[in-house]
């Protein structure tokens, strides 16, 4: 592998990293307050990216006001689903996660009568190459890693600095006492759906333009989001930005040097061996 | 109480007995139809187990798949009996359920669900790869029909009888085992792992075998199905699979033995106008949430329910004057 070579895996490992890292904070972040996995988020993906391709693409808005508006769009879609779904189950964790599979399943069956069957491509929003260390790499791979970057920084300190942040690390600590405290659980628990939904219509809004678009998209990236949240311990934010850029990084290069398949599949055999003997992550954060 | 015991039963007998008149009173079409909802019977009720340890495996169409390459392969390539065939599918699915089984013990809920996962895009991702063995997705075709004792069941008759004997045959042993000691442990670890362990239970050993016993049948199911279908397709055997057997469980009921069968029946038949596209997996996932959300304890609690507010009715209606 000569140096070139190399730092193209690096950078683009870098943008798919980021993308990773936004579907996984979200999950991570609900893990961590509802111990939930949210299965519909490949799907939350999928949709934020067909908006892009609705609004941007066919509607002529601008790209950015149809990112934001992906966001907010499935972002209120989230809140509604823990009022609809999460709530009612009342905290039933196996009902619940069969609940978010069937949502999952819904959408993404629902996504071929309503898109149509065939695959949809968005045109290039950021045209264009730039020289980075030597080597060429595409415009709309770079501006992934500021904007993810940004969304990560503002995360991060929504919840280290505000009200709402310190309620939901106190729910992640002891919901109950929370809830004495006078923390409205309900309402910071929909929150926390519908930030998480709002990062993975995020992170699909920004692959639109790079891969095709079609409803079942949204597996492969849930399945790597699974990936990172365990390496990083499940409902760690930290432990899951390192595992992003690890998984992005592995992914650029074993598939550069392998091929798309089997590394998929190494990396789900790493996966099960993480889970059986180490099931804490590689930080080690909520005991199973 | 006596007529809770007896209603099953005579519910039971009244299917078997229609199970049995069917070829009489059928087209093919019917009797393939039938042999593909006794499968499905199968993979509910064998999923059953694990789920009543209280384990989440959403990854139960991997240990079909399993069954259904390991038999077809070896009737096709080595030219093994069915019967001899169908059992080393059924005991590979076993024999791999015990290894990822025996450290994914400790692991609990969440954790579980996402091993199983994992595991059936692993299969998944084998059965792809491994072209020179399955023919990744072009499909493995060419799989010899079913025989007993060295003769060949040609027809969808003998086939479709063959498919009953199995179910039968499953249920009864599972049934069988859920209610004897076993049952009650397994009940007893789904409720509280911790109590159960205080109480002497090996929980470990109990969770494993369950979900051994599981994947065995889960192995048979896969087996029938290639010898059955003849034609064997890695994706077929993916996540949505496996997620319509715990449709299954959850939308008939989680709560009896029979819920498994009704809900692999009634969803079965009720989506057989659109199987294979996109509206199944709609109607699939719809049921789902409606019964997850308005129904928790499945179909089968549905007649007493209706009973409940037929009866809450009439204690509340006024007295008719007369």
């Amino acid at each position: 592998m000569t140096a070139s070579l190399l730092v193209q895996s690096a950078v683009i490992g870098l943008s798919i990293g980021s993308i990773y890292i936004l579907m996984a904070l979200g999950l991570t972040l609900m893990f961590g307050m509802m111990h939930i996995i949210n299965f519909a988020h490949g799907a939350v993906y999928m949709l934020g990216a067909f908006v892009i391709y609705y609004v941007f693409f066919q509607g002529g808005a601008p790209y950015f006001a149809a990112f934001v508006g992906a966001m907010l769009l499935l972002g209120i879609f989230g809140y509604l689903v823990e009022r609809g779904i999460y709530r009612p189950i009342k905290g039933g964790i196996e009902p619940t996660l069969v609940a978010l599979l069937a949502l999952s399943t819904f959408l993404e069956a629902a996504g071929y009568p309503v898109f149509g069957q065939l695959d949809k491509h968005v045109p290039p929003v950021f045209a264009g190459t730039r020289n980075v260390l030597g080597v060429m790499l595409s415009n709309e791979r770079l501006v992934i890693i500021p904007i993810a970057a940004a969304l990560v920084a503002g995360l991060y300190l929504f919840i280290t600095k505000t009200k709402i942040g310190a309620a939901m690390r106190a729910i992640e600590q002891d919901k109950e006492a929370a809830a004495l405290q006078g923390v409205n659980v309900h309402v910071i628990n929909g929150l926390a759906f519908a930030i998480g939904f709002a990062l993975a219509a995020a992170s699909g809004a920004l692959i639109a333009p790079i891969f095709k678009l079609d409803p079942m998209m949204g597996d492969q990236p849930l399945l790597k989001a699974f990936i990172i949240i365990i390496l990083g311990g499940l409902g760690s934010i930290p432990g899951a930005i390192l595992g992003g850029l690890i998984l992005g990084l592995i992914d650029s290069t074993v598939a550069t040097a392998l091929g798309a398949e089997p590394a998929f599949l190494l990396s789900f055999v790493f996966i099960i061996l993480l889970l059986l003997f180490r099931p804490t992550g590689l930080f080690g954060h909520a005991p199973p | 109480m006596r007529r809770r015991k007896i209603a099953p039963l005579v519910a039971s007998a009244v299917g078997v007995l229609l199970a049995l008149l069917l070829p009489q009173i059928g087209s093919d079409y019917y009797l393939y139809l039938f042999a593909l909802v006794f499968t499905n019977v199968v993979l509910a009720a064998s999923l059953r187990p694990s789920l009543t340890c209280g384990q989440l495996n959403i990854g139960h169409s991997g240990f079909m798949s399993i069954g259904a390459y390991t038999s077809a392969l070896l009737a096709k390539n080595l030219g093994f009996p069915f019967e001899i065939s169908l059992l080393c599918g059924a005991l590979l699915a076993a024999i791999v359920a015990l290894a990822i089984g025996y450290p994914a013990l400790r692991l609990r809920g969440v954790y579980f669900a996402m091993v199983t996962v994992a595991f059936v895009e692993v299969i998944r991702l084998v059965a792809q790869i491994w072209v020179p063995l399955t023919h990744g997705m072009s499909g493995l075709s060419g799989i010899p029909k079913p025989s007993i004792l060295g003769m060949t069941l040609t027809t969808k008759t003998s086939q479709y009888y063959l498919a009953l004997f199995l179910m039968l045959a499953i249920l009864l042993v599972l049934w069988k085992l859920e209610s004897s000691r076993l049952g009650l442990i397994w009940k007893s670890i789904g409720m509280a792992d911790n109590l159960a362990q205080s109480l002497g239970v090996n929980i470990a050993k109990h969770k494993l075998l369950a979900f051994a016993i599981g994947c065995f049948f889960a192995g048979v199911a896969g087996a029938f199905y290639a010898h059955f279908i003849r034609f064997l397709f890695p994706p077929e055997f993916g996540f949505l699979m496996a997620t319509n057997i715990l449709v299954y469980n959850f939308v008939g009921g989680r709560g009896h033995f029979a819920g498994p069968i009704v809900g692999a029946i009634f969803l079965s038949l009720l989506s057989e106008p659109f199987r294979g596209s996109p509206y199944e997996t709609i109607f699939f996932s719809i049921a789902m949430l409606m019964t997850i959300l308005f129904l928790p304890g499945g179909l089968i609690t549905l007649p007493a329910k209706l009973g409940g507010l037929m009866w809450r009715r009439r204690a509340s209606a006024p007295s008719p004057v007369a």
